[in-house]
């Protein structure tokens, strides 16, 4: 059972990490938590709902076309929420409120249009799994964990291998010197937002195909954000170790201890590694985090 | 500084504007009998709570449209309980307090009713729950009865011995196991009383695991579950949860039948896990599929433009008309009459059956309808007393 409990873990881990990729992403670049993270892999859930039940386009299309409008969201959102306050140099505390306050605008437009009501994915993936040696491993984890697994690749790729990276990279490192020196630091910001609200996206998909589909289901970026602490806020790497630590860590605690004391586990974790160790495994600097 | 100033009257005179509205409250009207309904009409649960309140408004139209009660109007008054025990106490009090109703009808979910019964006996208006289904609803812990509380459901520890019994009896099974939500005074009260009566019978539980509802992924506890191969698997849960835990279980290889409460009762189970649920049983106040029913389900399909009713509404029915035939008995209207005449019924025929009332504990004998699923389908089994 302790491998069947591992794949579990996995499977739930890898969601997790898709999340906290883009959350890193966000954080790496511009140094606040995006609180509205989660919202928009919630709308991309809703979006991917809407594209197969109302619109019957096949799985991989609905995906797709979620992945974009759920990215095309997050540019707008840092257009109308975010920019003026960057520009404006105030401090990062003022990002994070902001996202806040479109965290609860997201979700109360989704409640107040679509309703309250739990939505179910047709069954476009049979919900049925493979057996490889009494362990059972879910067609649709499979394909989330070897989706999280291609992205991550792709991120990499393009984050260390590219002139976009290297921009972004710079950007991140001293925004002022990067545009002084000819990076046009909107347009990158802009577009790390719509990479990091297509990663949203399409974790929101993959939740809502796995569970149902419903205006709370954001809520679960507050596991990303802990993944992202643990493993050091601002390190993509560091989020995924961190969120494929929380998966099999929950999934582990939920088995062997107590379904009740999960939560516990998990924030406690968050506080533990405030108080031991704030830069997390795999982070830099200590200062002021937003 | 010009602009702050018009700023500063304009909201002065909104502000007094809200409050002479707000000042004309409703007038307190002799010829009408206000009762009142507290529901889940918002969240997850509000298909119940909204099909409890349509039924209830349904039925007074029907009532004033033969006379009344005691040749008075019936006017009813919902208001949202979120399917939340504080929210639930705090919408039964304004139902009593500022709307002045006689009586209040609701809730479905033990978890509210329990805190409100302190709160009937104190206000003394007579508390009617439809499908709250725990003793300490109407019982409190300490075994002292709430004077003003009352029921028209049956209660867990008899839903637990059918579904006990069926699985013991009629399903063969000699091992059981059980999930539960440790955050549901009806999951855990369920999953006690099944287990008490299936230890009864002989059989042996192989697994307790819990859970909590809001949580997505059942699958660390599953598999435990998966591990001790139970004949029978105990899933006493609302219908939103159990999709999951189905789905999940299956997908785990887990082939066991599952059992359930009334939490299961809704069309959009099916929807969400219909394969899932395949060959598994729940039980449930009896429903829409008694051909007695069929008059009323037209009328409210008629009413709500094709809405299909959930059992909710007929408790909505079957409370209203027991408040009338309470009141008739009574011959007066007074909250400590009704409920002098709740408490002394000793036949109620109702859509939902005969009840009479066990005045120690205020809870009705009334049968059990077992329900299963076949073909996608769900398929009424059998009534059990």
């Amino acid at each position: 059972m302790i491998w069947q409990q591992i794949v579990n873990g996995i499977s739930v881990g890898s969601i997790y990490a898709l999340m906290a990729t883009g959350y890193a992403l966000i954080y790496s670049l511009l140094g606040f938590s995006n609180w509205a993270h989660g919202d928009i892999a919630m709308v991309g859930a809703y979006l991917g709902f809407m594209f197969i039940a109302s619109m019957n386009l096949p799985w991989w299309a609905a995906l797709i076309l979620a992945l974009l409008g759920a990215g095309l969201l997050s540019v707008i959102s840092e257009r109308l929420a975010y920019r003026k306050i960057r520009k404006n140099n105030s401090p990062t505390m003022f990002l994070m409120i902001a996202a806040m306050g479109l965290s609860v605008a997201l979700q109360n437009f989704i409640l107040v249009t679509v309703g309250s009501k739990f939505k179910t994915y047709p069954q476009v993936l049979p919900v049925k799994a493979i057996n490889i040696g009494g362990v059972y491993i879910g067609l649709l984890d499979l394909i989330s964990f070897l989706a999280s697994v291609i992205v991550i690749i792709f991120l990499y790729y393009l984050i260390e291998r590219t002139k976009f990276g290297l921009a972004v990279k710079a950007a991140a490192a001293n925004m002022q010197v990067a545009s002084l020196l000819g990076i046009n630091v909107d347009r990158y910001i802009s577009l790390v937002f719509l990479l990091a609200g297509s990663l949203a996206g399409l974790s929101g998909v993959f939740l809502g195909m796995k569970y149902t589909v419903y205006p709370q289901l954001g809520n679960f970026a507050l596991k990303a954000f802990i993944a992202s602490v643990f493993g050091g806020l601002g390190s993509v790497p560091g989020a995924i170790v961190g969120a494929l630590f929380i998966g099999l860590m929950e999934v582990f605690v939920a088995g062997y201890i107590s379904a009740g004391l999960r939560d516990l586990f998990t924030f406690s974790l968050l506080v533990a590694v405030l108080v031991i160790r704030p830069t997390g495994l795999f982070g830099k600097d200590i200062q002021d985090k937003a | 500084m010009k602009k702050t100033k018009l700023v500063t009257v304009l909201f002065v005179v909104m502000l007094m504007a809200s409050m002479l509205l707000s000042a004309c409250a409703p007038k307190a009207d002799e010829d009408v009998i206000k009762i009142g309904y507290v529901g889940a009409l918002s969240g997850e649960t509000a298909v119940w709570g909204q099909a409890g309140l349509n039924g209830m408004l349904l039925t007074a139209k029907e009532i004033n449209e033969a006379g009344g009660i005691l040749g008075k109007k019936v006017e009813v008054i919902g208001l949202d309980g979120r399917g939340d025990p504080t929210d639930s106490v705090n919408a039964f009090r304004r139902l009593v307090t500022e709307e002045k109703v006689i009586a209040v009808v609701g809730t479905n979910f033990s978890s509210c009713n329990i805190a409100m019964a302190p709160i009937a006996d104190q206000l003394e208006i007579p508390l009617i729950a439809t499908a709250a289904s725990n003793p300490k609803v109407t019982v409190d812990e300490n075994g002292n009865l709430h004077p003003y509380s009352f029921r028209i459901g049956f209660i867990d520890p008899f839903q637990g011995q059918v579904l006990a019994n069926l699985a013991s009896n009629e399903l063969g099974a000699k091992t059981a196991a059980v999930i539960y939500d440790i955050g549901s005074d009806y999951s855990t009260g369920l999953a006690q009383y099944f287990e008490e009566q299936f230890i009864a019978n002989g059989g042996e539980m192989v697994a307790k695991v819990e859970g909590h509802s809001g949580d997505n992924d059942f699958r660390s506890q599953l598999s435990v579950i998966a591990e001790a191969n139970p004949d029978v698997i105990m899933v006493p849960w609302i219908y939103k949860d159990v999709a999951l835990i189905a789905n999940q279980a299956r997908e785990l290889g887990i082939t066991a039948p599952l059992l359930g409460g009334d939490g299961w009762d809704s069309p959009e189970l099916i929807t969400m896990a219909g394969p899932a649920i395949e060959g598994s049983f729940y039980t449930s106040q009896p429903s829409f599929a008694n051909p007695v029913t069929k008059p009323y389900y037209d009328a409210y399909m008629a009413e709500y433009e094709n809405l299909v009713p959930e059992t909710e509404a007929l408790f909505g029915h079957d409370g209203l008309y027991w408040i009338k035939e309470a009141f008739e008995r009574a011959g007066e209207v007074s909250p400590k009459a009704l409920r002098d005449a709740l408490e002394s019924t000793t036949q109620f025929d109702g859509l939902m059956g005969s009840m009479a009332v066990d005045p120690a504990t205020h809870n009705p004998a009334k049968p059990a309808s077992v329900y299963t699923f076949t073909n996608g389908e769900r398929v009424w089994y059998g009534d059990y007393k």
